[in-house]
């Protein structure tokens, strides 16, 4: 049984997430794939302006990885581990698009929105300060993403556009093993970081922060 | 400010109870052939027996007006107060008996009591607390001092065959959606009530009402249980809107649907404002002897317990109370005739608190009312 304090994060993670994952569906983009109305060139857009999402996001992490101080080796780990299980999925991502008819030089080459920028902005700089576990609350909302967004995003795509499991592979693989995860992230919570003065709010503000620039980031599809 | 408490509890549910094997000898069978979606529907919901305002030829025995006046009759019997003594009636339902007026009049009338101030409050389930709601802070501001709260459903009589096989989309298949046959085999008949008072009663428990906090997420969701109105691709047609009301039934604008993917995504949201009650020291999980909540703990999937085990938020099910499953679920009747069987099993002892819960997914509605036994 996590302590107090270990709860008291995690509520305010919740409640975050519950605030951000019902705003995220009034977006104009997953609303229209909420009301059955997505166009191949809607998922085309989204995994252009996803792939610059992902690409930076195992390079803040890892930057995050070299902020960490000695006295908390263990859980560097942590960082260390999502950096090289995001490195991958970029490719799969591409893969996606090529096989819905993108050009694989198209999704390479494009920029990241003006949304990306803003969040990847924040990240860089919150993964330069020593010991940044406030972003685990910035990986609660883009794991929740994953574990609890794709997966559906990804089956409504495959059945609106008459898809195969294969061309929309990288939404559909994200939606795997939550609970596994939402234990290790609750044993990172509880491994002494919380013990940093002031971590557990700045924990829960990151994690709105990132949120609200998520959002933002779909938001501005296509807005270079 | 005065302290409110329910000094009686009262129900009525129609008839003797309904196994779900007589469920369509009730209801009747849509196109002529048993529900394809009925042993679906009670997988889901779990009920094992309802009652229904109905005859076996499908005649109203009742009127959810009349139903609501008995279960506040039957409240008064069991409070230290008397008919004459209610100053302010507030009733809440899904829907009422006709459009116009509103249920409370129609309840104040079966009542037979002199004028008093009334207030109808028409939802879905929560419609429940926004009627205890209202009657609490009439009394707590001294306004009134005796208050009757009733909820009262009669949803049998929608769920009829001729109600679906007028709609043409249904009759060119001769079936009928899992979306609206699910609810056939999930909401009864039935009405409850409470009797609420500034003091409490001076030989028996009362139920002290602490707070009730609703609120309502309709600006991020759709409607997701809905009635009276067609959605179609070119958006909403409410059920006035198509010229003729014969019009509106065949386009299928009087049925109830629900949407199941759009309640899923509720869920979290509740789950929430349930978080957000006890970061701000409403709820402490530690002393909550009952939860009596009109969502079954059989709903939570794993992933929603794991998540509340580790924000300390678990409310062991040994503490869990309902009786959805053997008096069926009736709406805003529901979190009254719960808390009448609470009431009456005699297991309540002073201090012990109640949390009550009554989610809504109409339009993505939650409330969540504190009791504590005085």
């Amino acid at each position: 049984m996590a302590d107090s304090q270990t709860q008291a994060v995690m509520r305010g993670l919740i409640k975050i997430w519950t605030d951000f994952s019902s705003e995220l569906d009034t977006v104009p983009l997953i609303d229209k794939l909420l009301r059955g109305k997505f166009r191949i060139e809607d998922y085309r857009q989204l995994l252009v302006n996803h792939r610059q999402q992902v690409i930076e996001g195992s390079r803040w992490i890892a930057r995050a990885a070299s902020s960490v101080t000695g006295e908390y080796a263990e859980q560097r780990a942590l960082f260390l581990k999502h950096a090289v299980a995001e490195h991958r999925d970029y490719k799969m991502l591409e893969a996606n698009y090529v096989s819905v008819g993108g050009k694989l030089e198209d999704i390479t080459h494009a920029e990241k929105n003006i949304g990306t920028e803003a969040l990847h902005a924040f990240m860089y700089q919150r993964a330069s300060d020593p010991n940044p576990f406030d972003l685990l609350g910035a990986m609660f909302i883009i794991e929740g993403l994953g574990q609890k967004k794709a997966g559906g995003w990804g089956s409504l795509i495959k059945k609106q556009l008459s898809l195969e499991d294969g061309q929309v592979s990288f939404l559909l693989y994200h939606s795997a093993n939550d609970e596994d995860h939402m234990r290790q992230f609750e044993t990172t919570l509880a491994s002494g970081i919380l013990g940093i003065a002031g971590m557990d709010r700045k924990i829960v503000k990151t994690a709105k922060i990132v949120g609200r620039l998520y959002r933002l980031q779909l938001e501005e599809m296509g807005s270079v | 400010m005065n302290d409110v408490y329910i000094n009686g509890l009262g129900a009525f549910l129609p008839g003797v109870p309904v196994t779900n094997d007589d469920m369509e000898d009730c209801l009747g069978l849509v196109f002529g052939k048993p529900s394809k979606y009925r042993s679906l529907s009670l997988k889901q919901n779990r009920i094992k027996a309802r009652h229904y305002a109905l005859d076996k030829q499908g005649n109203p025995l009742h009127s959810s007006s009349g139903m609501a006046a008995a279960a506040i009759h039957a409240a008064l019997k069991n409070s230290e107060t008397a008919l004459q003594n209610i100053d302010y009636l507030a009733t809440s339902a899904t829907l009422g008996d006709g459009l116009v007026p509103g249920l409370a009049s129609h309840v104040h009338a079966a009542l037979g009591v002199e004028e008093i101030e009334i207030a109808n409050f028409q939802s879905v389930c929560a419609s429940a607390l926004m009627a205890i709601k209202s009657a609490y802070m009439q009394l707590k501001a001294g306004e009134h001092n005796c208050a009757a709260v009733s909820g009262s459903e009669f949803a049998s009589r929608y769920f009829r065959p001729g109600n679906y096989e007028c709609v043409e989309a249904y009759a060119k298949t001769r079936e009928i959606p899992f979306q609206a046959d699910f609810l056939r085999f999930t909401l009864s008949d039935g009405a409850g009530a409470a009797v609420l008072e500034t003091k409490p009663n001076s030989r028996q428990i009362s139920l002290k009402i602490h707070w009730i906090d609703i609120r309502s997420h309709a600006h991020r969701f759709e409607a997701c249980m809905v009635g009276g109105v067609a959605k179609g691709d070119e958006g909403w047609r409410y059920w006035g809107g198509f010229g003729d009301p014969l019009a509106a039934a065949k386009a299928g604008a009087l049925i109830l649907i629900q949407d199941f993917d759009l309640m899923k995504r509720m869920l979290p949201v509740w789950v929430s404002h349930y978080l957000d009650l006890i970061d701000k020291g409403r709820i402490v999980i530690d002393e909550i002897d009952y939860v009596c909540s009109h969502y079954s703990s059989h709903g939570l999937r794993e992933e929603i317990i794991v998540l509340l085990t580790q924000a300390g938020a678990m409310i062991d099910e040994r503490k869990w109370f309902t009786n959805l499953y053997t008096k069926g679920n009736t709406g805003a009747a529901s979190i009254f005739i719960m808390l009448e069987e609470l009431y009456r099993e005699g297991n309540l002892k002073k201090g012990d608190k109640i949390l009550c819960h009554v989610p809504e997914s109409g339009r993505c509605l939650n409330g969540f009312m504190l009791l504590e036994v005085a």
